[in-house]
């Protein structure tokens, strides 16, 4: 490469890098500064005094009860669309079922759906029957959003495991779901991780669903509570962009650990349809 | 006999587990996603009114929404973000991808770090954004324009601002989950064919003409679909920077429907234009595969 070209390469990567990074940084140091100091002129990018008192403030107004909910939703959802989506997907794989190119247009199908254009009569639905602003409404409804994705990649997984490797471990004295769950699943891990990743972004960072399917304080999400912390503190920067940070880090946390497999996910899900 | 009989119980008996391990799933997609956008359909034929079903009343919803102004506005507004947005989404996402495939191991740093936006949740990025554009010199955008002596701004108050800056954000926010995709489409692209354009005295530009992008077809309409897709039904960001505002500049079709869907409880003219917005999805993918999906590329 010439020097030029590279010169030219190394910039573009900084600059793109402070473009995607610098207003999350921005945020953090607002979340440190004490509120007399945040508008101060010129702007400090590391606060020369810092405090925790917005974080302390969002405890005290009881959002991190709003974090606990959005993480056990996240959960529960991950937790039900894995263990239904690998049986579902390693039975899509392996076994004869009557209608199996339909099942396959269903799933796929309800990927291309939008979530948003469907939650008007789900939200009626739920109203009539009892399932809104309950405890499991959120998780079920995150549950069955990752579903297809999770049946997707995991069924492309099976696909390409020789079935000869459960049938060596049968004849070795496996059952057959001995034989899946010892020889075959441990391999299924970065599928596995690739749809848990995405479910947990999914349900962690949703919005629209939350607000339109619970009302009661308990049972918020983070996302809601810090729209109704706005709501009633007005501008109160700091504590915003505490809320903005602590609901930033698990998300992110998660995508760094598992990226690997989460771009591996959508890239075969992508390019092998 | 007895033998092919035998055959054929067990080859049933594999046809209902199958079908039993397949079941839950099933059923859960069914109910969650499939269901409720036929119901959505039946109710948009219907006067519903904070939740209370008042009837059948036809085509009624479509035909007032088609006489309503506003909502010729809204889909206007819709097609100008999301085609703004891939206007300058997708050329960025194809440049990244190629320095990003010449940097090789900073090439997937890189891509990780553009990535983090993606990972946060829309609403918390319109709260972030909102922090970032307030029109003070002690704010970040403020200070930079006071840097070159304009005074601060209200981006996001402006009539004529409002929407570039939303353009500007979504683009900000996922651009980069366009990158990935395209990142593994040049990867696919065989490198002989770069030498033998080079043998054959073909400049830079031509080969990327010539050579990537129809080979690149199939992956650019992947991208394009899932952004068209996404950005066409946004709504959280949206909601979250301007509310629709100001005078109404970025009431989208999806602000639109939450608007009248969830505010206004107005749930039979809201189904109204989901299944607008459907219809104005599948047709846009449908136009983009028969335009993409003609390239020489898209057969491989």
């Amino acid at each position: 490469m010439k020097t030029g070209t590279r010169i030219w390469l190394v910039l573009g990567c900084l600059l793109a890098a402070l473009v995607a990074l610098g207003p999350i940084v921005w945020a953090f140091s607002t979340s440190l500064k004490p509120t007399n100091r945040i508008f101060q002129v010129p702007p400090e990018l590391i606060p020369s005094v810092s405090t925790l008192d917005h974080y302390a403030r969002l405890i005290s107004e009881g959002v991190h009860w709003a974090f606990l909910n959005s993480g056990l939703y996240a959960v529960m959802a991950v937790l039900v669309a894995l263990t239904l989506g690998t049986v579902a997907g390693y039975s899509l794989a392996r076994y004869p079922i009557p209608g199996k190119q339909l099942v396959l247009v269903l799933f796929v199908g309800a990927m291309a759906v939008p979530g948003f254009a469907v939650l008007l009569p789900t939200q009626l639905l739920f109203v009539n029957m009892g399932l809104y602003n309950t405890y499991i409404a959120l998780p079920l409804l995150y549950a069955g959003h990752i579903l297809p994705f999770a049946v997707w990649v995991t069924r492309s997984h099976f696909n390409t495991i020789p079935r000869e490797l459960e049938q060596a471990a049968q004849i070795d004295g496996y059952s057959r779901f001995e034989a899946v769950w010892k020889v075959v699943l441990p391999g299924a891990k970065p599928a596995l991780l690739a749809a848990a990743t995405f479910g947990f972004l999914h349900s962690w960072n949703d919005y629209v669903t939350a607000t339109t399917m619970v009302d009661t304080p308990g049972l918020r999400t983070l996302p809601v509570a810090l729209i109704f912390f706005q709501g009633f503190h007005g501008r109160d920067w700091g504590a915003l962009m505490a809320g903005v940070i602590i609901a930033t880090i698990p998300p992110v946390v998660m995508f760094l650990l598992f990226r690997k497999y989460l771009i591996g996910g959508f890239a075969d899900g992508s390019v092998k349809g | 006999m007895d033998s092919s009989r035998a055959l054929h119980s067990v080859a049933r008996k594999t046809k209902i587990v199958g079908s039993a391990l397949v079941g839950p799933a099933l059923i859960l997609v069914v109910a969650i996603n499939v269901l409720p956008a036929f119901y959505g359909f039946y109710l948009s034929l219907r006067q519903v009114f904070f939740f209370a079903d008042e009837g059948y009343v036809g085509l009624q919803n479509y035909v007032e929404l088609f006489r309503d102004p506003f909502a010729w506005q809204a889909i206007g507004r819709s097609l100008v973000f999301t085609f703004g947005s891939l206007a300058i989404a997708v050329p960025l996402a194809l440049v990244s991808a190629m320095g990003i495939r010449r940097l090789g191991n900073w090439g997937s740093i890189l891509l990780t770090v553009l990535l983090v936006p993606w990972a946060m949740s829309p609403i918390v990025v319109a709260l972030l954004w909102k922090w970032i554009l307030v029109p003070s010199p002690g704010g970040l955008v403020g200070a930079i324009f006071a840097a070159f002596g304009v005074p601060p701004q209200d981006l996001l108050t402006d009539p004529l601002l409002a929407m570039p800056t939303l353009i500007l954000i979504g683009v900000w926010r996922n651009f980069a989950f366009a990158a990935i995709i395209l990142t593994g489409g040049l990867g696919q692209i065989p490198r002989d064919l770069y030498k033998a354009a080079a043998v054959d005295g073909l400049g830079a530009w031509e080969a990327f003409r010539k050579i990537t992008l129809p080979l690149l077809a199939p992956s650019l309409l992947i991208v394009i679909s899932m952004l068209t897709i996404s950005y066409f039904n946004e709504v959280q960001t949206i909601i979250g920077l301007t509310g629709g505002g100001p005078i109404r500049q970025t009431t989208t079709l999806g602000y639109l429907l939450y608007h009248t869907g969830f505010v206004e409880l107005d749930q039979g003219r809201g189904n109204a234009i989901a299944i607008v917005m459907f219809m104005i999805n599948m047709l846009l993918i449908a136009l983009y595969i028969k335009i993409l999906g003609k390239q020489p590329g898209a057969a491989a």
